[in-house]
């Protein structure tokens, strides 16, 4: 039945595609009708479905996943605060005088408020609504402007404490887990903080890339901008907003406190500023709280939707049969890395990052681990190719979320050609990482590189490890 | 009015009244810092509370998504199907996906949720009461579903004008 489990996760594609429902809805219908096929043609023991509600369980009480709320509540209220606007006009201020600043504060913008914002969708938002009228005015051709909102937009995918990043942390600890488990190895099992600075200098190489990009690319412009006029409110909401920001990365990446708790200080912050300035009463913040739990809503559902399929491949053995695919590519590290890549980034055609995240790393990474020792590594390579996944045309979803908002989108053709040099930037990137894993252990200490196996492993020792490692759960009592 | 009507009303005021959850959440996850590193009390029980609060905020929250349309979909073909035929698609979505995995997982969890509501759970790691609503919302998640799913399953398909 090792097998059908790829099936399953082809008509989940086709399912996506071709129905228009939920991927959610789509995930928990074939996991369904997967277990059924089971179930009748008698091949797997249907009764492990019996864990369902205990993973679920573990999902509700999950410390790490309350930071999701916060971010989503986060971005919502950036969007009704006049934060961005007054980062924008600093950042236009301090930069000299040229046809590129409009272009190059639009990236920096994205920098700063994509780990506040923590999701893509609040950063397209946010963005669109400060940068685009501003582009559109100095003559920017739509092209430009939605290539530069789309990237920009992404920028906080790699910034810690970005949602996406305390997601993949998350099932990353998990794979892990899994992966040192079954092979033995003495290593330390990665925590969000790892990824956190294992992301850092990538992130910064990244940023720099695209803000000379953007220099570049925005000498085309039409006319040199007259920066706008820096209010003194607005010069000091954007010194508070960076100090807080500051402290923030700071505070997470030096352990103070937790990725939880900083995004909890940003949104209490933003909170209290709200209401202390009147700029939300209680409409507003009946908005903001009614689109934060449908927003928190849609990527929970996935997110249990994705741990109800996975359940059932596993139930399958479609993780076993994974596991010998990845242990058959032949070659070096490089090579298995690449081809675990080359797969996300197929799914990235059909999946968003959040599906990926959710379906496909807990079944293609665990295996990956158990074969490259180096979990930081591989965890940045994840990262990078889910960012490169929201910019992937056609269904990237930044790409589709700034079509969408634009009130005058551009032809995809043309906005294309524009995102060209940012698409290739990141793919050199990634490139760079992958050939260069020591990129990924600035700052860290030589005994804390993850070890190699003391001896090699043969696929049936691992798959036998594996399943002492998930043994039945028990049968629920009948009474 | 029909009992669709009462169901439709009853699950909009029931997540009109958990999104104001994110409230407390926001402010006690807040509070954990300070609580902790600073006044060096309470840190725990904050903690707790803020656990109990997201997991009846993530329980509504996935039907909250259903009704305002944030679940992240692709357009890209079914943006050519007419309204009548998207509304059918979402129908046979609620029946042969969501409907059924409510009901397993009422049923696959009754054991486990009805225990801890018997001997009122606590906390595993601080003592500290309350653990049992936690396993509570997975029912209240279950049964929002269930009946958001009878609403989609229900509802009249508009007639097809395109």
């Amino acid at each position: 039945m090792e097998w059908t489990g790829m099936a399953l996760l082809l008509l989940v594609g086709v399912g996506i595609i071709g129905t228009g429902l939920p991927a959610a809805v789509v995930l928990v219908a074939v996991a369904l009708f997967g277990a059924a096929l089971g179930w009748a043609t008698g091949t797997v023991p249907i009764g492990l479905l019996w864990a369902l509600p205990g993973r679920l369980i573990n999902i509700l009480d999950n410390d790490l996943l309350q930071a999701l709320p916060l971010y989503v509540t986060m971005g919502l209220l950036l969007n009704r605060l006049p934060v961005a606007d007054a980062l924008y006009r600093a950042c236009s201020a301090i930069l000299p005088r040229s046809r590129s600043a409009p272009l190059v504060s639009g990236m920096v913008l994205g920098a700063l408020l994509g780990p506040m914002n923590g999701s893509v969708g609040a950063s397209v938002l946010g963005l669109s609504r400060v940068i685009s009228p501003r582009l559109n005015a100095e003559g920017v051709t739509p092209a430009i402007r939605d290539a530069v909102v789309a990237v920009a937009s992404t920028l906080g995918v790699l910034v810690p404490p970005s949602l996406v990043l305390i997601l993949l942390s998350d099932t990353m600890l998990s794979a892990h887990t899994l992966a040192v488990t079954q092979t033995g190895r003495a290593d330390r099992v990665i925590n969000t903080q790892d990824i956190f600075h294992a992301a850092l200098l990538p992130a910064g190489l990244f940023l720099v890339l695209c803000v000379i990009l953007a220099w570049i690319v925005g000498r085309k412009a039409t006319r040199t901008v007259k920066p706008e006029p820096l209010t003194v409110s607005q010069g000091l909401v954007a010194a508070t907003a960076l100090v807080a920001l500051v402290l923030l990365l700071g505070g997470v990446a030096a352990g103070y406190f937790y990725a939880v708790e900083a995004a909890a200080m940003g949104a209490f912050t933003l909170l209290a500023s709200g209401l202390l300035t009147r700029r939300l009463n209680y409409t507003v913040l009946r908005d903001v709280f009614h689109d934060a739990i449908a927003i928190t809503g849609a990527l929970f559902s996935l997110l249990v939707a994705a741990t109800t399929f996975t359940l059932v491949l596993r139930i399958l053995g479609t993780d076993r049969l994974v596991n010998n695919l990845v242990g058959a590519i032949p070659g070096h590290d490089v090579l298995a890395v690449a081809g675990v890549l080359a797969v996300i980034g197929a799914c990235a055609f059909v999946l968003d990052a959040f599906e990926i995240i959710f379906v496909i790393v807990p079944i293609v990474i665990p295996p990956l681990l158990i074969r490259v020792a180096d979990a930081r590594w591989v965890s940045v390579l994840v990262l990078l190719t889910l960012q490169a996944s929201f910019l992937l045309p056609p269904f990237g979803y930044a790409l589709m979320m700034v079509r969408g908002t634009a009130q005058n989108p551009a032809p995809l053709r043309l906005m294309l050609r524009a995102l060209a040099p940012f698409l290739a930037a990141q793919w050199l990137l990634l490139m760079i990482v992958m050939f260069e894993p020591s990129l990924v252990h600035f700052g860290q200490g030589e005994g804390e590189i993850g070890r190699a196996p003391a001896k090699d492993l043969s696929n049936e020792e691992i798959n036998r490890r594996l399943k002492e490692m998930v043994p039945p759960p028990s049968m629920p009592d009948s009474n | 009015m029909s009992w669709l009507c009462r169901l439709d009303r009853v699950v909009g005021r029931i997540i009109a009244g958990a999104q104001w959850l994110a409230l407390p959440l926001i402010i006690l996850l807040f509070l954990q810092w300070p609580l902790r590193d600073i006044f060096r009390s309470y840190s725990r029980e904050a903690n707790d509370l803020g656990q109990i609060i997201f997991a009846l905020f993530v329980a509504v929250s996935v039907t909250a998504a259903t009704r305002a349309g944030t679940h992240l979909t692709a357009d890209a073909i079914a943006q050519y199907y007419s309204r009548r035929v998207r509304v059918r698609i979402r129908k046979i979505g609620a029946l042969i996906g969501l409907a059924p995995w409510a009901l397993f997982i009422l049923l696959a969890s009754k054991s486990v949720v009805v225990s801890s509501l018997q001997v009122r759970e606590a906390f595993p790691d601080t003592g500290n009461p309350g653990y049992f609503i936690i396993k509570l919302a997975l029912w209240i998640m279950a049964i929002t579903i269930l009946a958001q799913s009878l609403l989609e399953i229900m509802r009249r398909a508009p007639r097809d004008s395109a």
